[in-house]
């Protein structure tokens, strides 16, 4: 027996350790062969001038296109490659990796000035694959217009695009196919990029007038001639309209093709809704909270299997620490409120942005917690299941050739070199080209893991060297069943990435041969059904940034998948289900069917569980923030502080036995009380609450008919005033009585802990007003008749940066207990012994957090109360272990009487600031003497930037976790159990726990969101809410009927009208919202 | 023979000059020493990207420091403690010692200047190739006088230490609303954050308060056609698109671009940003320091004090105007232009990064003026080349005040400034030069005669 045991122990590390091996030597998913065997010797090589550059010409670095498609029908994908100043090529595929060069004898080598995206697709309808090639006209004295190469169907091209109405003279990016129509013929986007000057942001509403050069164009396909119908459609081409990306997909799933365009610089992206291919509705703003800055290129996929395309919107941010800190850095935040204040714009920020579509409500952004948000200067992506394991992974082409954005170079370098050319009207040489920096950087391979998240392979995976690459197209080039990828390189041949997954695991390809108008069947739709899990596809080829890929749907599976069946749904909208599908081969599906496919069965199945009550219940009350920017003040510190209110709190003031509510006001507006009446809620008009409060009135209970407000705001200094918590009490008028205790409230928490009959109270301080980072003194008050003194028995001492409190029985010993949370800091357990409160460890872990909010909850139905824990989420810039806990140092760094924060977070074990020298020297003007440059700045850490005598001295704070989950009860200790990943999106900032379902058994509703942050995280903006029913039944909120879109829940609350439960929804400056719960109607 | 004599001699002559340790020959300072030491620190400041009030405050107590050593070995000139806001007396020089002082002078104000500025190593291997020099020449002397500089150079930064600058760096930003229609909102391209909101709570050197010379407001805001205020709205508008017409050859767009005087004009084609560096107004005053200094044939002491008069006058100018600017925060024409009038209107200048009211360039030139006139004479004419490093041409201008008066207008012609603020803001900026040369006991004028 034992020396079984030993055995098997024995063969356990043997194959541990094999495993290990393998992982380590595997070689990569992708060999690359040279042009030198497959022949492909395209290079995209750009000559610089005096006169023609990066000054002359702000996309001079945007690359050529890549085109692949078959065609003369061989059954191999053949290659056509676009280049600015070089002659194009067409490489014809010859089987086994071999290419030979048709470009004379084919006629395609193009003579534009400057070419840009090239596509393929059958412009005339005769089966053979035509190529259209973008140009860039009227600029630099380029000359030219697209060129539309028409398959002669014998290895020969006619250029025809006059004929066919598609000779544009445009500032031209690439452009898309797609039946917007629905008419059967296949009509085309062109994307265009605007030149006009960005050095004033101009308004929004630019883009409403047409410029002709510069405005993107929707053309419609009549017979053998294409019409200008963007205007009449509502496609915006305005002189603003820096289109660089392009998605083609039914992002609603209505059965219409819907568009989405990355717009670089300040315009918004555009997601244009087809309404019934009558008109495009752009409504970004609607669906999207947020969207890259310098959108790039673009692509959509269904990553989650719910038959809805998610999206990527490329930026350039680097994940490099030198190129981070050496480059320009994010928005000044009162830049980024004129923009979308004054100008009319959309929030966007400088990262890539992973959108997941979520039916009938706005997109949820998390490339941050992806962990696909920061890929350098980025431009084509593509998702595509290259290990066949059933999940789309992500391909990213990147690089620049000299980075522009370089710090030193804006500040230092340009001014010396070239401002005298400036001013003598002429313009950059290669001299000044020359001190930019390089951005070239290796291509980048994510493998998707299944719940959103992307695992980075682009070592293992792709070993590439660095590059300049852009436009980029999948084809399974040798026909193994796997798909390769052709990229198109600045100064740098073609690269070739063959996979060489092979058919060590399972595929399958689909050739659809569908109309005479439309053979190719570009807009099929595609389910696959396999081993429990669903795929689905749509066939749109423009897609990897000024390319198009081959016409094929590819879907990867598991080695030895079944697929069950397929589920394709025409362009027209008839669906077919297709089974035994020969695996690992090429499989061609034509319509047999006219069957229409019912849209309305890929909605979520949950039953609403919430509607907008009408009338609000007479509840017109509106939040609205007051404009203080914490960070105008203290300029390091990582989040505000000041915007954490309104109060809220439901009770019975008037003692009429029903519930009112009192809501708490921002600085310099008024509170306001609302009393529960008969038909419905109506405002009080009473003094004082007529007149404007100076106080911002964060936190509230109702007790014993008595108003209890904790003020906070994080403004006024630690003396005034105007941080005394108070007790309002409603007889004839509203009288108000200190309770002279200063600080900034975080929260009130009632319990009668000396037992002697009247309601105590635990007041939890959040920060010091100026001094972001020490505790704050957190008290008890003992209730005395009515009078409220400090318990001086009971020190509870500077706890730490308190968010919220909850009295709950932690030890079974019928006196309630006090757990205390806050911010870089740990749940803090006070056990009650008839009155005294003695703190213990309750948890074995580390678990400093963000905590925000706690609710006791049985969550696992085990009897005994567990805790819901809020956290900041995973999707910001902060990372947290608890080997690698985000930090923060707090001192006076300067030694001029005021301290700083300075956060850092860990990369590869060394810890870095969050702000670049510019930002850290608005506070520590002395790191400019010490940095002459941020290149000399750039990658150093924390430690060699600030002295380590200083650093040692200072207070370092630290978070080991920023999920949020459950402190799971086991006996009395208890353990944290993490939420699943669509909880960790935004911050939690409060629960109510309920028996929403109405099964007599308690639910916790969660709600979230914060902008309190600087556009270096960006607005945390992505959580709906969720129901959450048990340990593994958690539901989001927008499938139950809330709408938190774009706001920021404070609190939630239970309010009962007339003897009928409704929800209660306060938000930070926005109408507060009232819902009916279905099951207590 | 020759050949080998030569030889001989020259080998002599080395190992006479090596083994020759001490030598003990005179170091002669000269103006030129310090008129370069001062372009070295203009040099600086343009690389460094300070602020034009943050450059007044550099060119300041470096004069100060040099002029003060001066002053101790000339009867003719009065040390300024008491003088300047909490300056106490420089330490005594030691009894005993030998010490030249312009070459302590000189060292005190290359300390000075490397205190304020950031690029150090820059101001250092200037100093050090002098001081290089010097020691070779009389190691003694150099050494003695060096000591003593740097001595003074500590007890003026010890002063200086107190001026609040340290304070209001990390003083609060200028809050942008965008509900006040007449709130200074941020500017194209760079929508900069308004730069020292708080430089009114800085040390004035001469005059009593921040205050002092607070000018009337500006005219009421109002879009009302027939407002003042909309008028003189309409007249930066009208300027501009008369002189734009007129092109090239227009006399008044040579007036804005000869008196930018912008320290940063960012230019952004696409992703590549850059910035075109020049002087500051305060910079530009310094430049027509020197030229006077040296059409007049000044010695250093002559020169130090004339060039400490003026930043003197123009580091109080800016601390008064940027009061003004902050109390009135008055938003810039071009926002107005471009939401209410013409919304691709661009300003021949760069708007620069802070509040409208009043124009700094105005105050600071008038103050300036003022002190140049009581030195140099109030029809003292010179050819103003301090732009040509900048691909300007010369200017001749028959007085300071003349200058001055050309300075203020400039900004309308530039389209960054209503009239009021030019108007106004030289007035201010005369009233205070003309306070900061009464207040301001330098010469000995007793001693001036006799001679």
């Amino acid at each position: 027996m034992r020396r079984g045991a030993l055995v098997l122990l024995w063969m356990a590390l043997i194959i541990v350790s094999c495993t290990r091996e393998t992982v380590d030597e595997s070689p990569p998913l992708f060999k690359t062969p040279s042009g030198h065997s497959t022949e492909v010797t395209f290079a995209n090589t750009l000559a610089e001038s005096d006169s023609l550059n990066i000054l002359d010409y702000l996309y001079f670095y945007n690359g050529g296109g890549v085109a692949v498609g078959d065609i003369n029908n061989d059954g191999l994908q053949d290659i056509y490659l676009s280049g600015n100043q070089v002659q194009n090529k067409l490489y014809l595929n010859e089987g086994n990796l071999k290419f030979t060069d048709i470009t004379t004898n084919s006629k395609t080598g193009g003579n534009n000035s400057w070419s840009t995206g090239a596509i393929m697709f059958d412009a005339n309808a005769d089966g053979y694959l035509d190529i259209y090639v973008r140009a860039v006209v009227g600029i630099n004295d380029f000359s030219g217009h697209d060129e539309l190469f028409i398959n002669n169907g014998d290895g020969t091209f006619t250029e025809q695009a006059e004929a066919y109405g598609l000779d544009f003279k445009d500032y031209g990016t690439t452009a898309a196919v797609l039946d917007y129509d629905l008419d059967g013929d296949l009509d085309i986007y062109l994307l265009n990029h605007a030149i006009h000057t960005e050095s004033s942001f101009g308004k929004a509403s630019l883009r409403n007038k047409r410029t002709e050069k510069t405005g993107d164009k929707l053309l419609r396909n009549d017979g053998n001639h294409f019409t200008d119908v963007s205007e009449q459609m509502g496609i915006y081409g305005g002189i603003n309209g820096y289109g660089l990306g392009i998605s083609v997909a039914d992002f609603n799933q209505d059965g219409w093709p819907d568009i989405y365009v990355g717009n670089d610089f300040h315009e918004d992206d555009y997601y244009y809704i087809n309404e019934g291919g009558v008109r495009f509705r752009e409504s970004l703003k609607e669906h999207f909270p947020h969207t890259s800055r310098f959108s790039m290129g673009n692509d959509n996929s269904d990553l989650n299997g719910d038959g809805f395309p998610d999206i990527i919107s490329l930026d350039m941010l680097p994940d490099d620490e030198v190129a981070l800190k050496a480059s320009e850095g994010d928005d000044n935040i009162q830049t980024q409120k004129l923009r979308t204040e004054r100008f009319g714009y959309h929030y966007q920020f400088t990262r890539n942005m992973l959108f997941v579509n979520q039916p009938g409500y706005q997109f949820k952004e998390q490339a941050l917690s992806s962990g696909i948000a920061a890929t350098d200067w980025s431009w084509s992506a593509l998702f595509a299941d290259f290990d066949h394991d059933g999940v789309q992974d992500l391909f990213i082409a990147n690089g620049i050739p000299k980075r522009p954005n370089n710090l030193d170079f804006i500040n230092f370098i340009s001014s010396d070199k070239i401002q005298n050319r400036i001013n003598e009207s002429r313009l950059l040489d290669n001299e000044a080209l020359d001190l930019m920096p390089s951005g070239a950087t290796p291509n980048r391979l994510f493998k998707g893991g299944g719940d959103l998240n992307f695992k980075d392979k682009s070592q293992t995976w792709l070993a590439s060297q660095p590059s300049v690459s852009g436009a980029s197209a999948l084809a399974d080039l040798d026909n193994d069943g796997d798909l390769d990828i052709v990229v198109n390189n600045i100064n740098k041949e073609a690269t070739l990435y063959i996979n060489q997954t092979d058919t060590t695991a399972t595929s399958v390809q689909l050739k659809f041969e569908y109309t005479a108008k439309n053979p190719f069947g570009i807009g099929t739709k595609v389910f696959a059904y396999a081993g429990g899990k669903t795929q689905y596809k749509e066939l749109y080829t423009a897609r990897g940034f000024q390319a198009s890929s081959q016409p094929l749907v590819h879907f990867g599976f598991p080695k030895n998948t079944t697929i069950d069946s397929l589920k394709v749904i025409w362009p027209d909208n008839t669906y077919q289900t297709e089974r035994n599908i020969t695996t690992n081969s090429l499989v061609k599906l034509s319509p047999r069917a006219s069957t229409p496919f019912d849209y309305h069965s890929l909605l979520p199945k949950n039953e609403k569980l919430f509607s907008k009550t009408p009338g609000n219940l007479g509840i017109d009350y509106t939040h609205k923030e007051d404009d203080y920017i914490d960070f105008n003040r203290q300029k390091l510190i990582p989040y505000q502080l000041s915007d954490r209110g309104p109060a809220t709190a439901v009770g019975d003031i008037n003692n009429d036995g029903v519930d009112d509510i009192y809501f708490g006001s921002s600085k310099f507006t008024s509170s306001q009380i609302y009393l529960g009446g008969d038909s419905a809620f109506a405002k009080a008009y009473i003094e004082p609450l007529k007149k404007q409060s100076k106080t911002e009135d964060k936190t509230a209970i109702i007790q014993d008919g008595k108003i209890i407000v904790g003020t906070a705001g994080a403004d006024f200094s630690a003396t005034n005033t105007a941080l005394g918590d108070y007790i309002l009490k409603l007889d004839d008028s509203l009288s108000k009585q200190p309770l002279n205790l200063l600080g900034n409230t975080s929260v009130i928490a009632p319990n009668d802990y000396d037992n002697d009959g009247d309601m105590d109270l635990f007041i939890g301080h959040q920060v010091i007003t100026g001094d972001f980072g020490t505790a704050p003194e957190s008290v008890l008050l003992k209730n005395n008749n009515g009078k409220y003194t400090v318990d001086k028995n009971n020190n509870l001492g500077n706890i730490g940066m308190v968010t919220d409190a909850v009295w709950t029985d932690l030890n079974d010993d019928n006196q309630k207990d006090l757990i205390v949370i806050g911010e870089w800091m740990e749940p803090q357990f006070y056990i009650n012994n008839d009155g005294v409160l003695s703190k213990e460890k309750l948890t074995t872990e580390m678990l400093t957090g963000l905590w925000q909010t706690i609710a006791p909850l049985d969550i696992d139905d085990d009897g005994d109360l567990d805790y819901l824990l809020g956290n900041w989420g995973t999707n910001s810039k902060f990372t947290a272990t608890e080997g690698e806990p985000l930090k923060m140092y707090h001192a006076d760094f300067d030694n001029n009487g005021q301290t700083e924060t300075l956060v850092a977070t860990a990369r590869n074990g060394d810890y870095y600031p969050i702000q670049n020298l510019p930002e850290l020297a608005t506070q520590l003007v002395s790191l400019k003497k010490k940095y002459s440059t941020n290149n000399d700045f750039a990658g150093k850490t924390i430690s060699e930037i600030i002295a380590a005598k200083s650093l040692s001295k200072a207070q370092e704070l630290n978070v080991t976790t920023l999920k949020s989950g459950y402190l799971k009860n086991e006996k009395g200790s208890f353990t944290f159990v993490p939420f699943p990943s669509s909880l960790q999106v935004a911050p939690l900032l409060d629960f109510v726990v309920f028996d929403f379902t109405n099964d007599g058994k308690k639910e916790a509703l969660a709600g979230g969101n914060y902008f309190g942050t600087k556009p270096y995280h960006g607005r945390l903006d992505s959580f709906s809410g969720a129901l959450i029913k048990s340990e593994q039944e958690i539901i989001d909120g927008y499938t139950l009927g809330l709408d938190f879109a774009q706001k920021s829940v404070r609190k939630l609350s239970i309010i009962t009208h007339n003897n009928i439960n409704y929800l209660l929804v306060t938000f930070n400056n926005e109408p507060a919202q009232v819902y009916t719960i279905e099951t207590t109607q | 023979m020759k050949t080998q004599y030569t030889l001989i001699v020259l080998l002599t002559a080395l190992i006479t000059l090596s083994s020759c340790s001490k030598k003990s020959e005179p170091i002669v300072i000269t103006p030129d020493h310090f008129h370069n030491a001062i372009d070295k620190v203009t040099e600086v400041i343009i690389h460094d990207i300070f602020s034009p009030p943050v450059a007044s405050r550099i060119y300041a107590y470096p004069n100060i420091a040099a002029y003060e050593i001066l002053a101790v070995n000339n009867p003719s000139f009065t040390s300024l403690s008491g003088q300047l806001t909490n300056f106490t007396a420089i330490p005594a020089p030691a009894k005993d010692a030998s010490i030249n002082y312009e070459l302590a002078a000189l060292v005190a104000h290359m300390d000075m200047s490397k205190r304020l500025i950031f690029s150090e190593q820059d101001i250092e291997v200037y100093r050090d190739s002098l001081y290089s020099g010097w020691q070779e020449l009389n190691e003694e002397e150099f050494v003695q006088s060096r000591d003593y500089g740097l001595q003074v150079s500590n007890h003026i930064a010890a002063w200086m230490d107190g001026d609040n600058y340290k304070q209001t760096r990390t003083m609060p930003k200028f809050s942008v609303r965008s509900d006040e229609p007449s709130r200074w909102q941020p500017t194209p391209p760079a929508y900069m954050d308004g730069i020292e909101p708080h430089w009114n709570k800085i040390r004035p050197f001469v005059i009593n308060a921040a205050d002092q010379f607070k000018p009337v407001p500006p005219p009421a805001f109002s879009l009302e056609k027939d407002s003042d205020f909309y008028k003189e709205l309409k007249e930066v508008y009208d300027i501009s698109q008369q002189i734009t017409k007129d092109g090239d050859n227009s006399e008044e767009i040579a007036i804005a671009q000869f008196w930018d005087c912008n320290p940063y004009v960012s230019v952004t084609r696409g992703h590549l940003m850059f910035a075109t560096k020049k002087i500051t107004p305060g910079g530009h005053w310094v430049g027509i320091t020197k030229i006077a200094s040296k059409k007049a044939g000044l010695d250093v002491v002559h020169t130090l004090h004339a060039y400490t008069k003026t930043t003197i006058a123009m580091y109080d100018a800016f601390i008064s105007c940027w009061d003004e600017k902050y109390r009135s925060n008055l938003i810039r024409p071009e926002t107005l232009i471009n939401d209410h009038i013409d919304d691709s209107w661009k300003p021949i200048l760069q708007t620069p990064p802070f509040p409208e009211y009043v124009s700094g360039h105005s105050v600071v030139s008038g103050a300036a003026a003022e002190s140049l006139t009581s030195i140099f004479g109030n029809n003292f004419s010179f050819n103003d080349d301090t732009e040509i490093a900048y691909g300007l041409p010369i200017r001749n201008f028959k007085s300071f005040r003349a200058a001055a008066q050309e300075a203020a207008v400039s900004r309308m012609y530039g389209g960054i400034h209503y009239r009021a603020a030019v108007d106004v803001g030289l007035n201010q900026g005369k009233d205070l030069g003309k306070f900061v040369v009464s207040e301001l006991d330098m010469k000995v004028e007793t001693a001036v005669s006799v001679n």
